[in-house]
């Protein structure tokens, strides 16, 4: 059996919907943070498979998940930025104790 | 093939200021320069776009930089805005220590972001100009590091990175069913797909929602909203001033260009995508009208009343769907609805700048009797509320005559009759406020003063939301042009 | 011409207060007089131009002008809005009585309000209230009409009101705004009744319908019945004339300019711009003219008896205003607008010179004054000048236009005729008596006790010379139509020589009979005010009932207090709607904004500040878009 684009599509789709699961539902800001790059990466392993499979010939898909890549790091960057400065205020990286605003 | 680099001018220049902002910043002991070295950035650019006005439209690397009258329109509208925004912050930036040049700077960047997301047609280009704005944003909303503003901080750079990853997702599906990355030859690759239905292709399906929903969250349409009323709260209040009239119109700028350029042709195509923003425009702007009533707090309530805005933008939109090959109607009602908003907005929240900066309080009852304790302030606010409700003379009732006409132009006629009602609802809350200012008595005698800058910049808001309600003709005349690069 | 100059007219008045309202007020408070220039400037530019509209209306053929629409909101294949306005030899008339009186005015002001701690708020009202009236008698579709004449009135509340901590000039000022509502009810119902029928607002369309047949019989009657009950209200007609006598509760000049001159004969311009209604409904304009003669006499009648001088020249405004109804019921627009024009002025004039009188005496009312012609002899002058205009003698302004008016209802309703001529009789008798009671005798003054006669004087100039200005309007006004020019210039009449215009109208009976009349009623004022051969006393005891009714003004205030207020006739009436609106009106309204309320408390609710909650609602909103396209796409 080879691996086809399905198989490359479904990983992917796989990936994703754990990223997503992860994001809603740890409490910890740093693992949300790191389950959105799971989807980010799922989205990648998405783009580079259709880039392989549907135009072999240029290498689109995989350009734009380098971007994404690098993206994704200033992203990563400026959250973790974020979560020191809340932890400096409030001594806690549950995401659950940041409720100052609703309503 | 040439750079053709005078395309892109404005943003070069715009660049080019932001980093001598932030180089100023180190050697500079006067920092009111830097926000003059930014203004002088903005104005630059805006020089240039104005020479690119009235040009052919012309495209720049390989179609993925597009030079049109409609990504021009949109550059002004932004350079306007954070033009507006840097003046209102005057007060609130001389209250950081440091900083103030990264605050500039992160500023101009967004508005750099921004300015390609209007421009661009191309996935790979529109994904990097989103987050771009984007990430600025971010950054500037926790700007202040107490707890409120690192909260929403944090609120909107973990659900916005999760958008975005939706909207990755969308355009991976867009791409692996097209193989194409650059919007025309997208809309060329789907039209040689024999499809009758969208159910026909599941990827089509799921592209299109997944657009749909990384861009909904830009411009805060249900079910994509809830960040906004924590968000704009805890952010400083320019900058909630900038997120909801610049981030707005740059999220209804890229969804106008993506979907009519790509999802245009075949009519049903286009008809299901028209069809969608038609139901989500009625759900937004009910629920952000009737969750506004409810709010003690007027940054939480301008916040669902933007939503509620959206709504009634989201008709535009859906106009343009539901017909997409008429006419220029539909979006040009959309381009002047964007115009009158981002004035009208601006302008009542620099009166709010300006008066809860002095009294230390966002709470609407806070703001009893400020018709005589600062009456300038409260007359322009006042202004900015009517032109929100869509009351003459003002912009807001000239620009929702346009949108409601398209809307009823292309049989949305019960979209038009909900946001009509809507319009009465969102009279209740605001007219609560100006009520409470005019005839409550003061809870103090002190005036409250504010700062020329604040008074200036107020004062051409509201010069501007006068001049597009009194005088529109020029300006429809413009946002005519801007949309009619569509219908060649 | 520009196109522009139309706009400008009434347009700069309104720049005007935005400048005094938005910069002077704010920021240049403790320079009053400012704001005082800048209205007089902003007036005297809308003169100007009032003048160069004039000429070129004169010039133009059919005497008007086409000023091309203004296209405001125009949007392809959709709504499209378009700002128009007339100009016609009528606009052309009212624009030249209300800019030249108004400029006069605000001349004439800053003498009498000089130190008023309200100063710059008068002059931004007055500015507002002087673009409202030149915009009113220029607009061109109704619902721009009706904004307009809604803006008046709001004005007129807000002057009237001006010295808001006076209890009475704060019930006046109410009254006047529900009074006059009560008149704009009927109007906008015909405004909507017309737009039912017809399927347009645009003025000049109407007329054309009107004389073309279209709109006719018993719809055209009820709409100009309707048109009229705003112009009974804005005029002060029978029955509801109540307010304008309390309205003498604001300043004197805005009397002058408002409730004599301008706004009230807003009512009297509005029926003859829908003239063509009334001309095709024989029913609308008997009731018009029955009503103006009815009121010119009954109105007279209770200015015999008061004390107050400017509630005298208050009910002789109703009672002119009556007479000017009366000639457009029976002749015409000329007839009826060239009373407007004629009265604009002499009115005007007596309300200044009783402001002046009050300048100097700090009273209205007349017993307390007396010989002030020796010290104030300009004012005396023009008074008995505008008085003589007033009573119709020859050869003033006012007998020119009132002549008019009795020749043609002689003509065509003999009885209304009869009316009319009585009230010329009480008209002379009763500014008379106050010419006599306040200029003549000695000063009689009691209630300033350092008011000693030397020490009274006459007004500073910049009062006078308005007054001076006026007067010679006032006796020369009605000269303008000797030649039937005027008459000619409203499309009514033919011209004929100056010199026999100027004499011939001698050489006919009815002019020497109104003039006998007049000169009657002089003399009687003058035997029992002046000579006393006639004891004034001896009179009211003998009739004591007529005088008693007449100084209750016919108890009109008791009996309307008694049905809108007292609730003692309709308290039946009352209670039932009280109830319906309570629990029905009141019910459902309160009912579906209180739920609205409650919904959007609970919607909130839903905001918990929970970040993963909001996720959530991302990704079961994508689910549920996804399940609707299934389903639905």
């Amino acid at each position: 059996m080879s691996v086809s684009l399905e198989h490359y599509l479904i990983l992917s789709a796989l990936l994703f919907c754990i990223g997503l699961y992860g994001a809603l539902s740890r409490r910890n800001t740093i693992v949300i943070l790191m389950s959105i790059e799971i989807m980010l990466n799922a989205v990648n392993v998405a783009l580079v498979a259709f880039s392989r499979y549907i135009v072999p010939l240029v290498l689109t898909g995989q350009v734009f998940a380098l971007f994404v890549m690098v993206v994704a790091a200033a992203e990563v960057a400026v959250g973790l930025a974020i979560i020191i400065a809340l932890y400096r205020s409030r001594e806690t990286v549950d995401v659950e104790q940041a409720d100052l605003m609703k309503g | 093939m040439s750079l053709k680099l005078e395309l892109l001018t404005p943003e070069l220049s715009l660049l080019i200021f932001a980093l001598l902002v932030i180089l100023l910043d180190l050697g500079i002991k006067q920092k009111k320069v830097l926000a003059g070295v930014s203004i002088l950035g903005l104005l630059v650019s805006g020089g240039f776009v104005l020479t690119l006005w009235g040009r052919e439209s012309a495209s720049a690397f390989n179609g993925m930089f597009l030079v049109d009258p409609f990504a021009l329109f949109f550059k002004l509208l932004f350079l306007i805005a954070a033009g507006l925004v840097i003046l209102a912050s005057q007060d609130y930036v001389s209250k950081f220590a440091r900083f103030q040049g990264e605050y500039y700077a992160l500023i101009l960047i967004s508005a750099i972001g921004m300015m390609l997301l209007a421009t661009t047609g191309e996935l790979i280009s529109i994904y990097i100009a989103l987050e771009l704005s984007s990430i600025s944003l971010y950054i500037l909303t926790g700007f202040l590091k107490d707890p409120k503003s690192s909260e929403a901080g944090l609120k909107y750079l973990l659900l916005g990175a999760v958008a975005s990853a939706t909207l990755l997702y969308g355009m991976a599906l867009v791409f692996g069913l097209t193989g194409k990355t650059r919007l025309t030859e997208i809309a060329q690759a789907i039209q040689t797909i024999p499809l009758t239905t969208l159910l026909d292709s599941p990827a089509l399906l799921l592209g299109i929602i997944l657009l749909a929903c990384g861009f909904g969250f830009k411009i805060a349409c249900v079910p994509f909203q809830m960040w906004v009323p924590d968000v704009y709260e805890g952010a400083p209040t320019p900058i909630t001033a900038y997120l909801s009239v610049a981030s707005k119109a740059a999220g209804f700028a890229v969804i106008a260009r993506f979907f009519y350029t790509t999802f245009g042709v075949p009519d049903w195509l286009s008809l299901n995508w028209g069809i969608l923003f038609a139901s989500l425009s009625a759900i937004t702007m009910t629920l952000g009208n009737v969750i506004a009533i409810a709010q003690t707090n007027i940054k939480r309530m301008l916040g669902y009343s933007s939503i509620a805005q959206a709504g009634y933008l989201m008709v535009g939109l859906a106009a343009v769907g539901v017909a997409s090959m008429a006419d220029t109607l539909g979006r040009s009602g959309l381009l002047f609805f964007l115009a009158s908003y981002t004035l009208t907005n601006l302008g009542a929240f620099i009166a709010i700048i300006a008066i809860s900066n002095k009294i230390d309080s966002d709470l609407i009852d806070d703001y009893t009797g400020m018709g005589s304790r600062a009456p300038l302030l409260a007359l322009g606010l006042t202004l900015c509320l009517i032109s929100l409700i869509g009351l003459p003379p003002t912009a807001g009732l000239i620009a929702k005559i346009y949108i409601f006409n398209a809307g009823v132009h292309y049989g949305l006629l019960w979209l038009v009759v909900i946001g009509v009602i809507n319009s009465c609802i969102s009279a209740y809350y605001y007219l609560g406020v100006v009520k409470v200012m005019w005839l409550g008595a003061p809870v103090s005698e002190e005036k409250v003063p504010s700062s020329w800058a604040l008074r200036i910049v107020l004062a051409l808001t509201c010069l501007g939301v006068l001049v597009l309600g009194i005088i529109p003709g020029k300006f429809v005349q413009i946002a005519e042009t801007a949309v009619r690069i569509f219908t060649s | 011409m520009p196109h522009q100059v139309p706009w400008l007219i009434w347009l700069s008045p309104m720049f005007s207060f935005i400048i005094i309202s938005l910069i002077l007020r704010p920021f240049f408070n403790h320079h009053p007089k400012l704001s005082g220039y800048t209205t007089i400037a902003a007036i005297g530019i809308s003169c100007f131009l009032s003048f160069w509209v004039l000429i070129e209306v004169l010039k133009a053929p059919g005497h008007r002008l086409e000023i091309p629409d203004i296209q405001w909101v125009v949007i392809e294949d959709g709504i499209s809005i378009h700002l128009g306005l007339i100009v016609d030899a009528l606009t052309a008339v009212m624009l030249i009585v209300v800019s030249v009186v108004s400029l006069l005015i605000q001349i004439y002001s800053q003498g009498y309000m000089h130190g008023d701690p309200g100063y710059p708020r008068y002059y931004a009202f007055m500015s507002l209230f002087t673009g409202f009236m030149l915009g009113l008698v220029m607009a061109d579709n109704l619902v721009f009409l009706f904004l307009f004449w809604e803006g008046v009135g709001l004005c007129s509340y807000l002057l009237i009101g001006f010295w808001f901590h006076r209890p009475a000039a704060a019930n006046a000022a109410k009254k006047a705004f529900i009074v006059t509502r009560l008149g704009d009810f009927g109007f906008l119902a015909a405004i909507l009744f017309l737009f039912y029928h017809t399927g347009t607002f645009d003025i000049e369309r109407l007329h054309s319908l009107a004389i073309a047949g279209t709109l006719a019989g018993t719809t055209l009657t009820w709409a100009a019945l309707g048109i009229f009950s705003g112009a009974a209200g804005k005029s002060a007609q029978f029955p509801l004339h109540t307010w304008l006598p309390d309205a003498m509760e604001g300043p004197t000049p805005v009397s002058a300019l408002i409730h004599a001159a301008t706004m009230v004969a807003a009512g009297v311009f509005l029926v003859a711009r829908f003239f063509p209604l009334f001309e095709h409904s024989k029913v609308a304009l008997t009731i018009v003219a029955v009503i103006g003669a009815f009121t010119a006499i009954f109105a007279a009648s209770m200015g015999l008896v008061m004390n107050d001088i400017k509630r005298v020249v208050a009910y002789s405004t109703i009672s002119q205003l009556g007479y000017m109804m009366l000639g457009l019921g029976v002749s015409g627009v000329a007839v009826g607008i060239f009373h407007l024009f004629n009265h604009a002025f002499f009115k005007a004039l007596l309300f200044l010179g009783a402001g002046s009188v009050n300048h100097a005496t700090g009273t209205f009312d007349i017993r307390e004054m007396g010989g002030l012609r020796r010290v104030m002899p300009w004012t005396y002058i023009t008074f008995i000048i505008a008085a003589l205009s007033l009573a119709g003698i020859y050869p003033l302004s006012g007998f020119w236009s009132k002549d008019e008016i009795l020749i043609y209802s002689f003509k065509t309703q003999p009885f209304l005729f009869t009316l009319a001529l009585i009230t010329v009789f009480m008209t002379a008798f009763y500014i008379f008596r106050v010419v006599f009671v306040v200029f003549g005798g000695e000063y009689r003054g009691t209630k300033l006790a350092h008011h000693s006669e030397h020490k009274l004087h006459e007004s500073p100039a910049v009062m006078v010379i308005p007054m001076v200005i006026l007067a010679f309007f006032s006796a020369v006004s009605g000269w303008l139509n000797l030649t039937g020019n005027f008459g000619e210039f409203l499309g009514h009449g033919e011209a004929r020589g100056l010199l026999e215009g100027f004499f011939g109208i001698l050489g006919k009976p009815l002019p020497w009979l109104s003039l006998i009349v007049a000169g009657l009623g002089i003399y009687l004022a003058y035997a029992m005010y002046s000579t006393r051969r006639i004891s004034p006393e001896a009179v009211g005891r003998t009739f004591v009932p007529l005088y008693t009714t007449l100084s209750r003004k016919y108890w009109f205030d008791e009996l309307y207090e008694r049905i809108f207020v007292g609730k003692t006739l309709v308290n039946g009436l009352f209670v039932g709607l009280e109830a319906f609106d309570t629990y029905a009106v009141d019910g459902s309204v309160n009912g579906i904004a209180d739920k609205t309320i409650a919904t959007g408390r609970a919607l909130s609710r839903v905001q918990t500040g929970q970040l993963q909650l909001y996720g959530l609602f991302i990704a079961m909103g994508i689910v549920a878009i996804t399940i609707c396209f299934y389903f639905f796409g």
